[in-house]
């Protein structure tokens, strides 16, 4: 029971990645309107930053996923 | 189209009819899913578990080394369907390795293959019975289906696994780049006097890598295991009310296609750029770097971008 409130606290932490991945993607949509010839160019890198910022939210998921599974 | 359409209704219809038989409420006491963090044991073989996560990596090397036989066997210079189809993904990823250094030809195989493994392990979750059927086992006191397949990296094991496979690489390029000297300068970091500090970050930081790349793939494909299970829990314990929820477990099926192609492409791009990076890191002017630029001109663009 305690395990699975800590799960559910531990998520708050998907919220800065949350809009993290929202400026990020907003920034990535207004390149491509002012350029819409460099979307091969913009794809690699906002790939790589929408996963790096992911990646924040996943480590609570995980932190979460942990607490719930193999937690006492 | 509509003869499909109706075809498609009465075998929905169909399978309807049988979940009502089939369902049965869970016992008082019993969670509605049953999902294991790790891979589950099958059979043992000596002192060696096969877990289903192997089954799953397994199927999808096998699925990869037939497509390669195949493709090997019955290339020709005007593609036919199946080998354009087969070629597509590996032309786009090569295009996208290409622009990253010079010496993109020799890591480009790794970031293909690590691309394919990922992309096929993560769809062989999404076919039907996979993760469904399964062998009867008793865990802690009630009945649960151990799964006989099951998606590869939704097990740490793999996912680490790859993750390893890249470290080695990409510190090997910067050693062999930088020469052992180079690499353990560009670790110390440019003032010498700060060493002490910027040592211990540095190597934090490479090996959070590691951490970041498997945690990443493996957080992604389990969460994704986890959301269809619970979809597919909550649609069969409402499905006498609601016939049609069954369709809720089929959207996130399909955003669950997206998701995997999605984490094949982050990885696979992560590990070139790490590579890009090791290569890239300390070269002012090689000799030897200004003779290939000449070689291919256009692959001078660093179109990778530069993560923390």
């Amino acid at each position: 029971m305690d395990s699975n409130l800590a799960a559910g606290l531990a998520m708050i932490g998907a919220i800065g990645p949350g809009i993290g991945l929202g400026i990020g993607f907003s920034k990535a949509m207004e390149a491509l309107g002012r350029n819409p010839e460099a979307a091969g160019a913009i794809f690699v890198p906002y790939i790589l930053g929408l996963a790096l910022t992911e990646a924040i939210g996943i480590y609570c998921l995980v932190v979460s996923l942990i607490l719930i599974f193999a937690g006492g | 189209m509509a003869r499909f359409a109706w075809v498609a209704l009465i075998t929905l219809a169909a399978i309807g009819a049988l979940a009502l038989f089939i369902t049965t409420p869970p016992a008082e006491g019993a969670s509605l899913i049953h999902v294991a963090i790790g891979g589950e044991k099958l059979l043992t073989v000596g002192s060696f578990e096969v877990t289903n996560s192997m089954v799953g990596a397994v199927l999808a090397s096998l699925l990869l080394l037939a497509a390669a036989w195949y493709i090997s066997r019955r290339s020709a210079l005007i593609p036919h369907r199946l080998q354009s189809l087969l070629e597509l993904p590996v032309e786009w990823v090569a295009g996208i390795v290409e622009g990253s250094t010079s010496r993109w030809r020799g890591y480009v195989a790794l970031v293909i293959g690590l691309f394919l493994m990922i992309l096929v392990a993560n769809w062989i979750g999404l076919l039907p019975g996979v993760g469904t059927i399964g062998l009867k086992e008793t865990v802690d006191g009630h009945e649960v289906v151990v799964p006989i397949v099951r998606p590869a990296a939704a097990d740490l094991n793999f996912t680490l696994g790859l993750a390893i496979i890249t470290f080695v690489v990409f510190v090997w390029w910067g050693v062999r780049i930088n020469g052992p000297v180079g690499y353990l300068k560009e670790l110390v970091g440019e003032p010498r006097y700060m060493a002490p500090l910027m040592l211990p970050i540095h190597l934090i930081s490479e090996l959070s890598r590691l951490v970041s790349l498997s945690m990443r793939l493996f957080g992604n494909v389990f969460a994704g295991e986890v959301l269809i299970a619970t979809m597919l829990a909550l649609t069969t314990a409402t499905f006498f009310v609601l016939p049609f929820a069954l369709f809720v477990p089929a959207i996130f099926l399909g955003l669950e296609l997206l998701f995997g192609a999605v984490q094949a492409i982050v990885f696979a791009l992560l590990t070139m750029t790490y590579i890009t990076m090791a290569i890239a890191e300390h070269d002012g002017g090689h000799e030897p770097e200004q003779e290939r630029r000449e070689d291919h001109p256009e692959s001078d663009t660093h179109s990778a971008a530069s993560p923390a």
